[in-house]
């Protein structure tokens, strides 16, 4: 156990410093940062001032490890735009994404949970194949499409829901739903196959030999066996959720750390850029951590691994 | 011939004549994707502007030709769709056959990239980049590319090593051949069929990718159209005309939804889509 712990935490760690790596040669694309931190009418003299300044004249090496140091501390440098450290700017943004985040990943769940056992109780195949398709048919439409058809439904037709903004639970319906469907396909395909997988179980017979009814058995015995591999891959897959949140963040104008850094683009604030890509990165590395430690807990087969 | 059910043949045959009025479109007399008609400002569809102009699907806010921007759009998005594809193909089975081949501290490498790249969000990644170097075209056929080549990289260096351990890569071995030798006579033959399913279903995901982009305005830039900036477009006039951001939607729709069913048809079962999946 405690060597998967430390497996696991050792790649999270080389993964971090990837990225900061990654963010290091982003930020060298951007530009001379001497330059960026001037105006168009700064002579040669004013620029080589500023590269001493921020130590640009040293080393390559020196200054990817001062880089490196700095980031660890969460410091990629100050905004070019409103003069304060880049990283306070995404800090700020933080809770709103995580909301979004969390409650688009409980309706995905959610939904995949009810879903799933509404197609294994049903008898009727056409059901079973109507459900399928609507999760197929909402997996083919993008997120701000699909964002955009939530707003003209219930925003623009039936006025019951708000279309932009941050605020009451009512704001953050028509988000979460938008990005919370998106992967319903994939998480039913998998909780369909745990759950034919489960029913062969010996203990499943067992149950059925007790004289359990088959709602019983279904619910008590066989779901939190097959939701395990659920929450695994949507743990997974947390990527293309946080990733989903800079589209809906945008759709919606939710004020989130996506929304920010699709802003600082059109802005050119390389700091904030690279700052909210690395936050991201870190909370995804994080979050992936804990539900493969968690998973280790949850399933004993995974220890011996 | 592929068995395919009824909604795969009805997505599939949908798809198709899209691709057909893709082609089509520019050669009929209406075809006029850029230009501007203050007469004729967000016509509904198959209305016509005020100096008797027809649309067929309507007009934009400048007064453009809707049906014009879709078809040349899709051949903006078809374009860097097949450029990225192919460059994430080549990459791809490029790295995983290495990868397979040559196992050790190489595959660990090629291997431990991929799982970076799997650790930033493949949109944001996207986003600091083309913000960075500046979207165009080409640009962003390359970085859509190389941000995709995990799924084949993955694929094809599974297969690869249980290929490696089959007896006529071994007896080429032992005859003499060069890693080069077998890796191009033996491996990628064996490899491409699958590395081909793996292509159409990231063909979606990367025409998915462009429009969120191009959505979000860091991908294909003014005057040439595209699906996602069309949509970001109507937007603005969800309420007065929601015909502007619904096209494109469908558009992109049959589009994706198209390319998933057939290369779910091509697949019997499996996964071999590459869904990020961890490596132990």
């Amino acid at each position: 156990m405690l060597n998967l712990f430390l497996k696991r935490i050792t790649q999270s760690v080389m993964t971090v410093l990837g990225v900061v790596t990654a963010a290091f040669f982003l930020v060298r694309l951007a530009g001379d940062p001497a330059v960026l931190n001037l105006s168009a009418e700064a002579t040669a003299e004013d620029i080589e001032r500023v590269r001493t300044a921020l130590g640009l004249n040293r080393p390559l090496l020196v200054q990817y490890l001062d880089f490196m140091w700095r980031a660890l501390h969460g410091d990629f440098g100050v905004s070019l735009r409103q003069n304060i450290p880049a990283m306070d700017l995404v800090v700020e943004r933080i809770p709103a994404t995580l909301e979004l985040a969390l409650t688009s990943f409980a309706v995905g769940i959610g939904l995949a949970f009810v879903l799933g056992v509404a197609m294994r109780m049903t008898p009727s195949r056409t059901l079973r194949q109507v459900i399928m398709w609507i999760a197929l048919g909402r997996q083919a439409i993008p997120i701000f499409s699909f964002g955009l058809l939530m707003i003209l439904i219930f925003s623009v037709w039936l006025r019951w829901l708000p279309s932009l903004g941050r605020g009451t639970w009512a704001h953050l319906v028509l988000p979460a739903l938008t990005l919370g469907t998106y992967e319903l396909a994939l998480y039913l395909r998998l909780i369909n196959a745990s759950l034919a997988s489960e029913q062969r179980q010996d203990y499943v017979r067992t149950a059925y030999a007790k004289g359990q009814g088959h709602i019983k058995v279904l619910l008590k015995h066989m779901l939190p066996n097959a939701l395990l591999p659920l929450v695994t891959v949507a743990g997974i897959n947390l990527g293309l959720l946080l990733g989903g949140t800079v589209v809906t963040e945008t759709v919606f104008s939710w004020p989130g750390v996506g929304r920010l850094i699709v802003e600082s683009v059109s802005q050119r604030d390389f700091p904030v850029i690279i700052s909210g890509v690395f936050l991201i990165s870190l909370m995804f590395v994080v979050i992936n951590l804990i539900v493969d430690i968690l998973y280790g807990f949850l399933d004993p087969r995974v220890r011996a691994a | 011939m592929m068995r395919m059910d009824l909604g795969t043949k009805l997505m599939v045959s949908l798809l198709a004549i899209m691709i057909a009025f893709m082609i089509v479109t520019p050669f009929l007399p209406f075809y006029d994707p850029y230009g501007q008609n203050l007469a004729g400002s967000l016509v509904p569809i198959g209305g016509a502007s005020f100096d008797g102009r027809l649309y067929l699907l309507g007009s934009d806010t400048l007064g453009r030709d809707i049906l014009s921007r879709l078809a040349l759009a899709g051949q903006v998005s078809t374009l860097i769709g097949l450029g990225a594809v192919s460059v994430s193909l080549v990459v791809g089975v490029f790295l995983g056959l290495v990868a397979g081949y040559f196992r050790g501290p190489l595959e660990a490498a090629i291997m431990g990239l991929a799982d970076l790249q799997l650790s930033i969000p493949r949109v944001l990644l996207l986003i600091a980049v083309s913000a960075i170097v500046g979207p165009s075209v080409a640009n962003l056929a390359l970085l859509l590319g190389l941000t995709s080549w995990v799924s084949y990289g993955r694929v094809a260096r599974g297969m690869t090593l249980s290929l490696r351990e089959r007896e006529f890569v071994l007896s080429a071995r032992t005859q003499g051949a060069t890693a080069a030798w077998n890796i191009r006579k033996h491996l990628l033959p064996n490899v491409l069929p699958q590395m081909l399913i793996v292509a159409s279903y990231e063909f979606g995901q990367i025409v998915v990718m462009e429009a969120s982009l191009s959505y979000l305005g860091l991908g294909v830039q003014p005057p040439l159209p595209s699906w996602g900036m069309m949509v970001s477009e109507g937007q603005s006039y969800l309420a007065l005309a929601p015909h502007l951001a619904i096209l494109p939607s469908i558009a992109l729709f049959i589009m994706v939804a198209g390319l998933q069913f057939l290369s779910q048809a091509f697949t019997s079962e499996g996964d071999v889509t590459g869904a990020p999946q961890r490596t132990p």
